[in-house]
């Protein structure tokens, strides 16, 4: 049989925790491609944070041998992302495949992301294998879920494998099903060099990696290659592939997926989507499909300890090596001092990003409240794309401010269907449709402003039904808003880092929730302490810190000073975590806190 | 020159806040433990690495309860002393003492031992609150034992009181006061009641057994028990500590300006020549000679002492010995901003907290800290 015809590109594409890791475990533990003794679960997910949070964060691609039918194939599993954050990340990585596994868990059914992912597979003229998983559960339906499977996604499940990845039941079913059901590539290794990057990472010794599959031709170590998009000419110093872990194999031809290294110094040169050829004999168009990722959402970023700003700097640097998507530009703030905007994909992307610099960096960092881009039309004719509310122009000179607003899809059972309108009505949404997929399920579609989402919304949403809702979305343009700034004045003098945009039907009870939130976390200071929250000049909440009277360490008994000077050393550590804004003293925690303005607090 | 504490680790019975080192075992335990404690003060120029016969001028006999010790053996120990430094003759020598403890017999032994100042816990003239505390004694015997004292000759007396008892309010305190000052009370001790892990008190608050008076009714009651002993002329020298002219503990004193003192005895603290240590708070291991530690202080700590001691007492810190260690405490701004709200003073060359600050010194010293 001819080469390539025995190749088999696939992914595995999931719902969060459906088991997209675990089922990669074992089809690359069954294909002998790891000893069982090598294997730590989840062999594909790279950082602690992804085995933690049980998700995937970067992609890899594992190349295993399969024998069948007295045949050698070649599998080339590509691990994707199961969140929206990632999503394009999925469709490029989709991009490389010519089939995806749709796991869905046995119980669960099918969830707003297994729909989404599964367009997105469908989009992209991928054949599409459905597999139900933790038919272990003694909660699993799966002839349920098989129907359901065909009633939402509208693809034939019947025959769908039925397995768990945890212990391992019918994966050689899955297997087989991988040759019989998903086509060979097709591609000519002899023609004109055709790559996509679906994927990069850092290493550093070899510089940039970028992850390929390549559509036509051939690519050896010594090659002049191309960046389409970016036009960098870079020599390929080394070819490979992964099983998992990368091994030199000197050249890649049509229909194989691999990685290529070239001395890449930055990372920002290597764009997923981007398309590979030879410099000096070149394609003339590149793979459809490119686009620049944008980050949506945003937030500062600085060091808790004024004086780690530039070990703050050297981690993000090290972290953008990785993740090409992470913006970041110096920022000052007159409470905060020294720090950094930084731009995200969306939320997940924010916390794993923030929790890696306090992890992998040892840094204790404060964020305050994500935002969004708003588009400011000033009376001047001048439009200003704004994401920190301090660099808001005063009310006068804006004629209208936009908002980015996403098409939000909720899957949910119907006995929530109320909290959930609740909830988006409370969010500003406008009511799109409702749809029953089945009696279990219903699909809840609204249009809803981004600046609400990132606000507490997954949280308030989780606990409004008991977690049994997902919730995708994608961007659906700007539309005008009556939007305000509420500032917060602490003694006084108003605190940028405390500041934000608010719709103005909002302003009021918001302010009220911050300032009486602020009372509680500030501690007493020497003097009385007023905070208002103001729009403009105008006062629209005010509580009161009233004089601290007592803060005595504990008498020291018999001449033992030592213990009292532990406990005075121990809370000047605290101290560092204190921010002073002009006479007034705010713990960190204060920054955070307009993050979480929970139902309770309303 | 050189202070010497003495522990007495006993007590008839232990009172509901205490979470000192006290037991209730003196009946069997009593000899036994003032051998030791003889051994140790015989001991004390090898243990301390000093010369023998230093010059001693404050003696602290304290507890636990003192005062429930046999005469005979607060003379052994004041004995020990004597033999192994030298006593000055102004040597302040206090003793700790329990209002129900003590007779007119036992005060004129004491004041023969050549004691010279006593400090008695009264904790409060209220009959319930004594008793909510556990303690032994009621109104009238407290005092009872102080008319005694003066009896016995004792001019230098302090009571030790504690704020934030359920029920008690500024009048009720003001008129202990004026009773104590008036039976010739010339140092008052006044404590805030604490919670400490463990006690019986941590128990009740936590089950909702009891209600304390919030921290803003307390220090209500702080600040007018300190207005009202200023006008009676007691000059607050320390945080908790209010004395007439010529009466302010010399002992005490000597914790808050960095003097040498030895601690002899269970669970009791030493600080010489920079060095700081303890006993341990247990018989067996005392008695083997061990200790919980010893910590040669490093410039960083003795500055954040400085500054912690200073700035609690009317004693102050001095800026030259600050600059010494390497610490120009000048060059903090919350200094300039404290003196210029005088909360702070400077004269010459060393800084006072302004009395009317002790209550939140804490707060003050954090931040001059370096």
């Amino acid at each position: 049989m001819e080469r390539i015809k025995k190749i088999r590109n696939f992914c595995i594409v999931a719902y969060i925790d459906h088991g997209n890791s675990t089922l990669a475990d074992r089809l690359i533990e069954k294909t002998g491609t790891l000893a069982k003794r090598d294997m730590q679960e989840q062999v594909l997910d790279n950082m602690d944070l992804e085995r933690e949070k049980g998700i995937t964060i970067k992609l890899t691609p594992t190349r295993m041998n399969y024998h069948y039918n007295g045949e050698d194939y070649e599998f080339n599993l590509i691990d994707t992302p199961g969140h929206v954050d990632f999503t394009y990340e999925v469709s490029r990585s989709l991009a490389a495949c010519e089939g995806a596994i749709l796991i869905v868990d046995a119980s669960q059914g099918v969830e707003a992301q297994t729909l989404a992912n599964a367009y997105l597979a469908i989009d992209n003229n991928l054949d599409i294998l459905p597999v139900i998983n933790k038919i272990d559960l003694p909660s699993a339906r799966p002839e349920e879920v098989k129907k359901e499977i065909e009633d939402v996604v509208g693809i034939p499940a019947m025959h769908a494998p039925c397995i768990s990845a945890k212990d391992g039941t019918n994966i050689d079913q899955v297997l087989e099903m991988i040759v019989k059901e998903f086509p060979a590539p097709k591609g000519d290794e002899n023609a004109k060099l055709k790559c996509l990057i679906f994927d990069s990472y850092y290493d550093n010794f070899k510089g940039a990696i970028c992850l390929i599959r390549v559509f036509d031709g051939t690519i050896k170590v010594g090659d002049k290659i191309k960046m389409m998009q970016t036009g960098k000419v870079y020599d390929v110093t080394e070819v490979g592939i992964f099983v998992p872990n990368e091994k030199p194999i000197g050249q890649l031809k049509a229909g194989d997926v691999g990685y290529i290294a070239g001395s890449i110094k930055n990372i920002a040169d290597v764009e997923v989507g981007d398309t590979i050829t030879h410099a000096d004999d070149p394609i003339s168009q590149p793979l459809p499909g490119y686009k620049k990722v944008q980050p949506v959402v945003f937030c500062g970023v600085f060091p808790v300890d004024g004086a780690k700003y530039n070990e703050l700097k050297d981690a993000l640097e090290k972290l953008k090596l990785n993740d090409a998507s992470l913006d970041f530009m110096p920022e000052v703030s007159q409470a905060l001092g020294f720090g950094f905007r930084c731009g995200f994909l969306g939320l997940l992307h924010l916390e794993i990003i923030t929790e890696r610099i306090e992890r992998e960096f040892n840094l204790d960092i404060i964020t305050t409240a994500p935002s969004v881009y708003y588009h400011v039309y000033k009376t001047n004719g001048e439009m200003l794309e704004i994401s920190n509310p301090s660099a808001l122009p005063s009310p006068v000179e804006i004629e209208r401010i936009e908002e980015p607003v996403v098409k939000a899809s909720i899957f949910t059972p119907p006995e929530y269907v109320g909290a959930i309108m609740e909830l988006c009505q409370d969010k500003r949404g406008i009511y799109k449709d409702l749809t029953y997929l089945d009696t279990s399920r219903v699909r809840v579609n609204y249009i809803l402003p981004l600046g609400e989402i990132v606000f507490d919304f997954f949280d308030s949403l989780k606990s409004r039904t008991k977690g049994y809702a997902s919730f995708d979305y994608e961007l659906a343009g700007y539309q005008p808003s009556d939007l305000v700034k509420v500032d917060i004045l602490l003694n006084g003098e108003k605190c940028d880092a405390l500041s934000i945009i608010v719709h103005k039907d909002k302003a009021y009870s918001r302010g009220r929730i911050l300032t009486e939130k602020l009372k509680k976390i500030i501690p007493r200071q020497l003097f009385e302490v007023p905070i208002q929250a103001a729009i403009g000049t105008k006062v629209i909440a005010r509580e009161t810190i009233s004089a601290m009277r007592k803060d005595v360490l504990a008498k020291c008994y018999g001449g033992d000073i030592s213990r009292k000077r532990k406990l005075l050393e121990k809370q000047k550590e605290g101290k560092k975590r204190m921010r002073k804004i002009g006479s007034v003293e705010i713990p960190s925690e204060a920054f955070m806190s307009i993050l979480k303005l929970d139902d309770e607090d309303k | 020159m050189l202070g010497i504490y003495v522990h007495v680790p006993f007590c008839e019975r232990k009172c509901i806040y205490c979470a000192f080192s006290s037991f209730m075992n003196k009946d069997t335990e009593e000899e036994n433990y003032i051998r030791y404690l003889i051994k140790e003060i015989e001991n004390s120029y090898k243990t301390y690495n000093i010369e023998k016969k230093q010059n001693v001028d404050t003696i602290y006999i304290g507890g636990g309860t003192p005062s429930i010790l046999k005469v005979e053996n607060v003379k052994k120990i004041l004995v020990a002393i004597q033999n192994n430094f030298n006593v000055t003759k102004d040597c302040e020598i206090t003793i700790e003492c329990n209002p129900n403890s003590v007779d007119y017999e036992k005060l004129k032994s004491y004041k023969k031992l050549g004691i010279n100042r006593i400090s008695f816990g009264i904790q409060s003239l209220n009959d319930e609150d004594l008793k909510f505390l556990n303690r032994l004694h009621n109104k009238n015997q407290a005092i009872e034992s102080i008319r005694m004292a003066k009896k016995a000759g004792f001019e230098n007396i302090s009571a030790d009181l504690l704020i934030g008892i359920p029920n008690q309010t500024v009048n009720s305190f003001t008129e202990q006061l004026k009773k104590l000052i008036e039976l010739g009370v010339k140092h008052f001790s006044c404590y805030m009641l604490q919670i400490e892990n463990g006690t019986p008190l941590e128990n009740m608050v936590k089950k909702h057994q009891i209600i304390l008076p919030t921290d803003d009714q307390s220090v209500e009651i702080y600040n007018n028990c300190a207005t009202f002993l200023k006008k009676l002329g007691f000059n607050r020298y320390e945080v908790s500590n209010f004395a007439l002219d010529g009466v302010e503990s010399k002992h005490n004193s000597k914790y808050w300006v960095g003097e040498d003192y030895i601690g002899f005895g269970l669970s009791a603290h030493s600080y010489i020549n920079k060095i700081r240590s303890a006993n341990p708070n247990n018989f067996e291991k005392y008695y083997k000679g061990e200790k919980t530690f010893t910590e040669k202080l490093s410039k960083e700590e003795l500055i954040e002492e400085h500054i912690m001691l200073g700035l609690r007492c009317k004693y102050g810190v001095d800026i030259e010995y600050l600059k010494n260690l390497g610490y120009n405490i000048e060059e903090n701004e919350n200094l300039t901003d404290f003196i210029d709200k005088n909360i702070i003073k400077k004269d010459k060359q060393r800084l006072f907290l302004n009395p009317d600050f002790y209550g939140v010194n804490n707060y003050i010293i954090l931040k001059l800290l370096p």
